[in-house]
C-alpha cells in the first residue's frame, strides 16, 4: 500500500515540478500540464485538428495490415526455420544477423520503393513485427518434446492432430509471448515511419504541430498516441492470460 | 551438415542476387527504384567517400552515447536492485518508460536541443539505457540471498559485498545488456540523424532517398548494416571468451 502511496507521490511531484518549472523557464517549450490539458481537450473535441478521426482511423488501419501481414510471414517463416533442420540452420544465422541491424536501416529504401503514403509505413511496422513473431515460433518449435511427437505418431495420429494436440499447447506461450512482442514493434514501426516522413496519420500531425512550433498540441497528440499504444498492450495482454489459461486447461 | 548448410546459405545469397539482377535487367522493375546488384556495386565507388565519413561520424556519436548508456544502466541498475523500497515506487515507471515508443518525444529533444550532435547522443543514450537498466535492476535483485548471507555473516564490508558477491554475480546479465544496448543506441542516433540530422549516416542516407539516388542508397545501407553486424558479431565473441573463462574459472 505505501508503495503506491509513494508511486502516486512521485507522479505528482514530477507534475508539480514540471508545471512549476515549465512556468519559471519557457511555457512553449516545456508545456507545462496545465496548457497541456486544454490542448488535449481541443484535440479531442475536434477544435486543433478538424479532421483527426481520419488521421487516426488511418494509422490503426496501418498498423492492422503491417500486423496482419507480419503474423502470416513470421509464423510461415518460423515453421520453416523450425520444422526443417537444414533450412532452420542455413537461414537461421542469417535471420538473426539481420536482425542486429538497426531496423531504421531500411526505412529509406521502403520510403523510396514505396512512397510517402501508407503502403511505406505498413512495410516498415511489418518489418519490425515480423523477426519476434518469426523469432518466437522457431524458439516455440524447438521447445516441443520430440518424444511427445513420435509418441503421438506411433499411437497413430495425423500430422494436423499432432500440430493440435501436441505442438500447438506446448508452444503457445512462448508463441503468443512473441505475437505481443510484434505487435507493439509493428505499432511503433507505423509511428516511425510516419514521423520520420508521412502526409497522413498520427504521426504526421505530430510532425505538422512540432513544425509549428504548436506545443501543446504536440503534447496533446503524443498522449492520444501513448493511450492507442497502451490500448494495443492491454488488448495483447489480456489474449496471453487468456491464452496462459488454455495451456493450464490442456 | 556444417558444409551443406555453408553451402547451402552461399548458394541461396549467390541465387538472390542473380534473381534480383535479373529481374532489374530485364525490367519488370524500375531501376529508379530497385536498382540491380551490379548497379549497386558500382554506386560504392560514387558513394563510398562521404558514406565513410558519415559512418564514422555516427559511429563516433554511437559510442559516446552507448558508454553513457552503459555507465548510467549499470549504475542506475545497481543502484535500484539495492534499494527495495526505491526499486518498488520506481521500478513500475522505468518500465513503462522503457515501453514507451521514444519517437514520441523526440520532436521535443530536437526543439530542446537543437540540430546536430548533442541531440543524436541524448536521443541514442534514451534508447540504449533502458534495456540496460531493467535488465541489471533485475539481476541485482535476483543475486542469490545465501551468497549474501554468508558474505554478511563472515563479516564483509558493504564494498566487499559488492566487489565479490554482487559484481561477478551480474556480470553476465550487463554483458547481455551491452550487446541488447549497442543496436539500440544505434538506432537511436541513426534516428535523430534522419528526422533532424545535418551530418552522419542517417542524413546521408535520407538525402540519397530523397534525391531518388538508389543504387547509392543502397550501398549505403549495405555499408551501415555490415558495420552494425560487424559490431554485434564481434561483442558476441568478446563475451563467449568471457563465459569461457568464468567457466574455467570454476
Amino acid at each position: 500500500m505505501t508503495v503506491v502511496v509513494l508511486r502516486v507521490l512521485i507522479v505528482v511531484a514530477v507534475l508539480l515540478g514540471w508545471e512549476i518549472a515549465g512556468r519559471l523557464a519557457n511555457p512553449l517549450l516545456y508545456v507545462p500540464p496545465s496548457a497541456a490539458v486544454p490542448a488535449l481537450r481541443d484535440l479531442l473535441a475536434l477544435r486543433s485538428y478538424p479532421d483527426f478521426p481520419e488521421h487516426l482511423l488511418l494509422t490503426l488501419r496501418e498498423i492492422a495490415v503491417a500486423y496482419g501481414l507480419a503474423i502470416a510471414a513470421g509464423v510461415g517463416c518460423g515453421a520453416a526455420l523450425g520444422l526443417n533442420r537444414l533450412v532452420g540452420r542455413a537461414y537461421g544465422p542469417i535471420l538473426a544477423a539481420l536482425y542486429a541491424v538497426p531496423a531504421v536501416v531500411w526505412y529509406p529504401s521502403l520510403m523510396l520503393f514505396f512512397g510517402l503514403d501508407a503502403a511505406s509505413k505498413i512495410a516498415f511496422g511489418f518489418l519490425l513485427g515480423f523477426f519476434p513473431i518469426t523469432l518466437a515460433v522457431l524458439a516455440g518449435i524447438r521447445q516441443v518434446n520430440p518424444q511427445l511427437i513420435t509418441v503421438a505418431r506411433a499411437f497413430g495420429a495425423s500430422r494436423l492432430t499432432v500440430f493440435r494436440k501436441v505442438m500447438l499447447p506446448a508452444m503457445l506461450f512462448t508463441l503468443v509471448g512473441g505475437l505481443r512482442t510484434g505487435l507493439a514493434l509493428a505499432v511503433i514501426g507505423v509511428i516511425v515511419g510516419e514521423v520520420l516522413g508521412s502526409k497522413a496519420g498520427l504521426g504526421s500531425l505530430i510532425n505538422h504541430a512540432y513544425g509549428l512550433f504548436r506545443t501543446a498540441d504536440y503534447v496533446a497528440l503524443v498522449l492520444v498516441t501513448l493511450a492507442l499504444i497502451v490500448a494495443c498492450d492491454a488488448v495483447a495482454s489480456a489474449l496471453e492470460r487468456r491464452a496462459q489459461r488454455w495451456t493450464h486447461l490442456q | 551438415m556444417t558444409r551443406r548448410v555453408r553451402l547451402l546459405q552461399a548458394a541461396s545469397v549467390a541465387a538472390l542476387l542473380l534473381l534480383w539482377e535479373a529481374v532489374a535487367r530485364a525490367g519488370w522493375v524500375d531501376p529508379l527504384f530497385v536498382p540491380a546488384p551490379s548497379a549497386v556495386a558500382g554506386a560504392f565507388a560514387r558513394v563510398g567517400g562521404p558514406a565513410l565519413g558519415g559512418l564514422g561520424d555516427t559511429l563516433a556519436k554511437t559510442a559516446v552515447a552507448y558508454v553513457l548508456s552503459v555507465v548510467l544502466g549499470v549504475g542506475g541498475g545497481v543502484l535500484l536492485g539495492s534499494l527495495p523500497r526505491v526499486r518498488g515506487a520506481v521500478n513500475p515507471l522505468v518500465v513503462a518508460l522503457y515501453g514507451m515508443p521514444k519517437i514520441l518525444v523526440l520532436p521535443w529533444i530536437v526543439l530542446l536541443l537543437g540540430f546536430g550532435t548533442t541531440p543524436a547522443i541524448v536521443y541514442g543514450t534514451i534508447h540504449g539505457l533502458f534495456p540496460i537498466l531493467v535488465l541489471v535492476t533485475g539481476a541485482v535483485r535476483d543475486v542469490d540471498r545465501q551468497l549474501v548471507t554468508v558474505a554478511r555473516a563472515f563479516g564483509a564490508r558493504r564494498w566487499q559485498l559488492y566487489r565479490t558477491v554482487v559484481l561477478p554475480a551480474i556480470v553476465p546479465t550487463v554483458l547481455a545488456g551491452m550487446r541488447l544496448g549497442i543496436v539500440f543506441c544505434l538506432l537511436g542516433v541513426l534516428i535523430v540523424e534522419m528526422f533532424a540530422g545535418v551530418r552522419g549516416m542517417g542524413h546521408v542516407m535520407s538525402s540519397l532517398a530523397n534525391g531518388f539516388q538508389a543504387p547509392e542508397l543502397f550501398a549505403a545501407t549495405a555499408l551501415v548494416s555490415v558495420a552494425s553486424i560487424v559490431i554485434v558479431l564481434s561483442l558476441d565473441a568478446v563475451n563467449d571468451r568471457l563465459s569461457h573463462w568464468r567457466g574455467d574459472a570454476r
